[in-house]
């Protein structure tokens, strides 16, 4: 920010020079002494060029040459009294160095913003009506407003852009910060994940007392896995316009016994949606728990299939003749139908239930997108 | 789910001569754990590994017939190490194991060239069977990692993102793209067997075919991904002035 503003000081400079170069040569010979003119503007050309190439580098933009430039600028607007005829000073024509005089306002200005910017206008606008003898005409009075404009102005506008560029900069530095944070954590995670994987496979592998801590152990790992792969799905949980990614929904129903597949990209639905395939899932796995046996366990599949999502459910358990699942329903004995196809109708979806005894049982839930 | 002998007989191994496997990992517990489980399960641990540099070096020097891959190494991406262990011992197979679960990482180790893919959790006669099965070329799957195949055959056929599947550009880029691999039906209906917990007999048994068609189609699955995704570095390497 910094560097664009000196870069906008310096091609202020530059235009300025050529405005009043251009000034100086049509007009030399009306001054009261011809030729002096010129000693000005290479003067001016002179001081242009000391000034651009320091304030090209931060540490050439020292206070004493920031002075020293309004020094400059106050000398060169003054020395038109003594070069200039009194009928053309009198008549308001502007002084030699024109709006170039301006150019060391902005510098303080950009240097230290706005009271600095003031006070070089005023230092400006000072030499100003000491070339005039007065500051009552027209000219003299529009030009110390304007030069007192562009100090305060400009230096106001310097100091709101440095403010808002450093706030942008806290704002990077502090999500920088909170990504490390994620990513420390991510490595803690996966340690402790490893120690208890390999608590649970070793300890099962032992035996004995050791099997009852490696199970436990497994426990926890599995649901430690599900806990991060939740968080983690959370995180990008809605998407445009208020979907919800249903990936973030299912994933916490993974255990010791549930296995959760999904996508590697969200699966992003209207939240009655997302709600009414994940409520059936649940249910179709409380299902799972009361009725496939204590061992069984049970897969969870979401698919996205662009028109229509699709989650199924399987398990391994004792499963049931297809017959019975009707009667079943005709006595509303099983919560199949309400828990599960209730939800889902709610939303214009479809549930199927396919089993036989000895294979398990796979529930499909559907709901298309549109 | 990874039937052991004869899944061997497909591979010029003989049991005389035990598998060289090379065992990377970033934790020491894990590693040297699995590393003494390996050679008393009667394989011969050619070298372990803390990090993926290191684990390149030893690979080039002691061939490995499987290299057994931490998907979290502290300084290369997986994805990265495979690339760079199928460059230097193109015969090897790289069978990938993480802690935290399937996510993005892992399918892109898969589509770098791993055979597959197990979770640490798994118990160790699982992890040896999956080692056997690796060296034969067998593709190792989770029911996760069926489920990120199947979510990326989709992607790639929605032409990238969902969210971009509408957008014109990259329907054009698709077209000056490599052609998008597709899943056959018979392809797609094992994998979502996979990812509901079926082993590859069961599969079988199901479906009337015999296990090893099941296999060769699965691995026809991470084969095609694995092609797309070489024509995809080359397309970009080439469009980046990379020679």
């Amino acid at each position: 920010m910094a560097v664009q503003l000196w870069r906008v000081v310096n091609v202020y400079r530059v235009i300025t020079l050529a405005y009043a170069a251009a000034l100086i040569i049509r007009d030399d010979g009306d001054y009261a002494h011809p030729g002096a003119g010129l000693v000005v503007l290479a003067v001016m050309t002179g001081w242009s060029a000391v000034t651009i190439v320091a304030y090209r580098r931060p540490a050439g933009r020292r206070p004493w040459l920031i002075a020293a430039d309004i020094g400059v600028a106050m000398t060169l607007v003054i020395s038109t009294r003594w070069i200039d005829s009194a009928v053309r000073i009198d008549g308001g024509w502007p002084t030699l160095p024109v709006a170039w005089a301006a150019a060391p306002v902005l510098a303080c200005a950009v240097a230290g913003g706005r009271r600095w910017g003031l006070a070089g206008g005023l230092a400006v606008s000072a030499a100003d009506v000491i070339e005039r003898g007065t500051f009552l005409t027209t000219s003299t009075f529009n030009g110390i407003v304007l030069v007192l404009i562009a100090g305060g102005v400009g230096g106001w506008v310097v100091q709101l852009g440095l403010r808002a560029e450093s706030r942008v900069e806290r704002v990077a530095r502090r999500e920088a910060a909170l990504a490390e944070r994620e990513r420390l954590a991510r490595d803690i995670h996966d340690s402790v994940l490893q120690v208890l994987a390999l608590v649970s496979s070793r300890g099962q592998a032992l035996g004995g007392e050791a099997a009852e801590i490696g199970r436990l152990a497994g426990e926890q790992e599995a649901a430690l896995r599900a806990l991060l792969a939740a968080g983690t799905a959370e995180l990008r949980a809605t998407g445009a316009d208020g979907q919800l990614d249903l990936r973030a929904l299912v994933a916490p129903f993974g255990g010791v016994q549930v296995t959760v597949s999904c996508p590697a990209t969200a699966v992003l639905l209207p939240e009655n949606k997302a709600e009414a395939l994940a409520g059936a899932a649940a249910a179709a796995l409380d299902n799972v728990r009361r009725h496939a046996g204590p061992d069984a366990r049970a897969w969870v599949l979401v698919e996205d299939e662009g028109t229509r999502v699709q989650v199924s459910v399987r398990d391994d358990g004792s499963g049931f003749a297809a017959r019975r699942l009707a009667e079943a329903e005709a006595d509303g004995r099983l919560g199949v139908p309400h828990s599960i196809v209730g939800r889902l109708r709610a939303v214009g979806g479809t549930a199927s239930v396919t089993s036989s005894p000895g294979q398990g049982t796979e529930v499909e839930l559907r709901v298309a997108r549109i | 789910m990874w039937p052991g002998s004869d899944a061997r007989s497909d591979t010029v191994l003989d049991d005389a001569v035990p598998l060289r496997v090379l065992v990377v990992d970033d934790h020491p517990i894990w590693r040297d754990g699995t590393a003494r489980y390996l050679a008393e399960a009667g394989f011969t641990v050619a070298g372990t590994a803390g990090s993926g540099a290191q684990a390149l070096r030893i690979a080039a020097a002691v061939r490995p017939d499987v290299v057994l891959l931490d998907l979290n190494l502290p300084d290369l991406p997986g994805a990265e190490v495979i690339r760079g262990l199928l460059a230097a011992v193109p015969p090897t197979r790289v069978l990938m194991l993480s802690a935290s679960g399937e996510r993005q990482d892992v399918l892109d180790a898969v589509t770098a060239g791993a055979v597959g893919y197990m979770l640490k959790s798994a118990r160790i006669d699982e992890i040896v069977a999956a080692v056997r099965a690796a060296a034969a070329g067998q593709p190792v799957f989770t029911p996760g990692l069926a489920g990120l195949v199947l979510g990326e055959y989709r992607r790639l056929a929605s032409g990238g993102t969902p969210a971009a599947g509408q957008d014109s550009a990259a329907g054009r880029a698709r077209e000056s793209g490599p052609p998008v691999p597709r899943l056959t039906d018979r392809e797609t209906e094992i994998l979502r067997l996979i990812a509901k917990g079926l082993t590859y007999p069961q599969i079988a048994t199901r479906l009337a075919l015999s296990t090893r068609t099941v296999q060769n189609h699965v691995r026809n699955t991470l084969t095609k991904l694995q092609l797309h995704n070489k024509a995809e570095l080359v397309r970009y390497a080439l469009e980046n002035g990379v020679d």
